[in-house]
């Protein structure tokens, strides 16, 4: 068959067999009756079934972002399915496409070549978001801290501590590169200095989820700093502070204090409060 | 005549590779130049690791799936333990890739670290801690890249040896079933 006679060199298909291929793709998912949804438009240049995934024990539910459209009963589909013989684009394309949509990472590629940045970004940006709810404000999850942050992320952490440091360099009348630059690398190096202590103390934390939670818990302070540099008052500066430094502090609580022993719990919580005293006492006595 | 072996090998997403070295580009060129005409620090540290990161999170999420079929994830399993995920295409797809847009890819990722790394090499010299902040922040994020990447593809060397050891398997076992049932 040329098709398999095309797939034996390296060089890319041109367009005219691609879409042979598609044509008896279409064929026998048409026979198979694989399901309306792997029926998709000709491909471009670049085809999605490049973002065919080829090992569905790699994937993970956590990973769908929305539920599938398609019955979800596919999702356990184990390697071994795949028919062994032929290498042809169909077979593996067969299983993979409907590996494809229940897989969520890979799958969404077909609807994400269309709209490439936006669904990534708009998924990122909502991950952003309930981690923020889920990290610092009640809710009926902070019992058990280790489902918290199960969808980790740096961006939001990384937002919240060039914030806080903007703002502290922008209250700052003398001197404003040297307190961004402070502020930055002491949150910074505070955030992975707290989490080695817990881990060097034998507590069971991930490195990257804490990281995550730590910057998180930065966002009172950001309120408070913001809230800081719109009014001068020192009174009022330091009620705010004190205010928005408790709620941090009771927003990282749980997580670090169930991660370590008890008998270790002040070892590990007190420089945590030791770095928001610290940069309470920055935000205050900045002028 | 056989076109195809005559056809010139093109950018295949000529738009992926232009945003993949876009963000790469635009983060080495600010720093460089900013500190020729921007005093002001914090624009600077801003500027630049924004761009940084906006580049890693472009390569890590779009251009390494469509360029060179490969994405790499850390996700924490029900027993709280952190695991890291790295995916590949299957073999005829990885075959299928243009070859421009990988070589490209590879290409760019080495050089950006590089540059970042004579660039913090220039301001060591010059004992300028901040701007060494920067840099570091940078090379960080490249080099995580790099290393999540080329883990991808060692990964998908061994997926793709133990899949075809799988597949034999199976497939010794089908013909052996087979042969059985018709005695």
């Amino acid at each position: 068959m040329s098709n398999a006679h095309h797939h034996s060199d390296t060089v890319p298909l041109h367009a005219s067999s691609q879409s042979d291929i598609d044509e008896i793709e279409d064929l026998i998912f048409a026979s198979v009756q694989a399901g309306p949804a792997t029926v998709r438009p000709a491909p471009p240049v670049s085809p999605p079934r490049a973002q065919i995934p080829a090992f569905p024990s790699t994937f993970s539910p956590s990973y769908i972002p929305t539920p599938p459209p398609i019955a979800s009963s596919q999702k356990p589909m184990p390697v071994p399915a795949v028919p062994p013989p032929p290498p042809l684009p169909v077979s593996s394309a067969g299983s993979g496409i409907q590996n494809d949509i229940s897989a969520g990472g890979f799958g969404s590629a077909p609807s994400t070549l269309t709209e490439p940045v936006w669904d990534t970004v708009k998924r990122d940006l909502l991950r952003i978001v309930s981690n923020l709810k889920l990290v610092v404000f009640p809710n009926p999850f902070r019992d058990d801290p280790g489902k918290a942050l199960r969808d980790w992320d740096l961006w939001g952490p990384f937002f919240f501590i060039v914030f806080l440091g903007l703002v502290l360099s922008w209250s700052a009348s003398v001197k404003k590169s040297e307190v961004f630059a402070v502020a930055f690398a002491v949150l910074a190096a505070g955030a992975v200095i707290l989490t080695l202590n817990v881990l060097l103390l034998g507590g069971h934390i991930i490195f990257f989820q804490s990281l995550s939670l730590l910057g998180y818990c930065l966002f009172p302070l950001d309120v408070g700093a913001l809230i800081c540099l719109m009014k001068d008052n020192v009174v009022l500066k330091v009620i705010v502070v004190s205010v928005t430094l408790a709620w941090s502090s009771w927003a990282a609580y749980p997580f670090m204090s169930s991660a370590v022993n008890p008998r270790r719990k002040a070892l590990a919580l007190y420089p945590l409060f030791l770095m928001y005293v610290s940069v309470g006492f920055l935000i205050i006595a900045i002028d | 005549m056989d076109p195809n072996l005559h056809v010139q090998e093109n950018y295949a997403n000529p738009k992926t590779c232009f945003f993949h070295v876009l963000f790469k580009a635009a983060a080495l060129a600010f720093y460089i130049l900013s500190a020729l005409f921007i005093s002001n620090f914090v624009i600077i540290f801003v500027m630049t690791v924004l761009l940084a990161a906006l580049d890693f999170w472009v390569v890590k999420n779009v251009s390494g799936r469509i360029l060179v079929g490969l994405r790499w994830w850390n996700e924490i399993n029900d027993l709280g333990e952190s695991v890291w995920r790295f995916e590949c295409l299957d073999q005829e797809s990885l075959a299928r890739m243009n070859k421009k847009d990988s070589w490209l890819f590879w290409w760019t990722l080495y050089l950006t670290a590089v540059a970042w790394t004579v660039l913090g090499i220039f301001s060591l010299i010059r004992f300028q801690a901040d701007y060494l902040l920067v840099i570091g922040v940078c090379l960080t994020l490249s080099v995580a890249n790099i290393v999540g990447f080329t883990k991808c593809r060692k990964d998908a060397k061994k997926q793709i040896q133990a899949f075809a050891q799988q597949t034999i398997a199976s497939h010794v076992s089908s013909t052996i079933q087979s042969a059985f049932s018709v005695v």
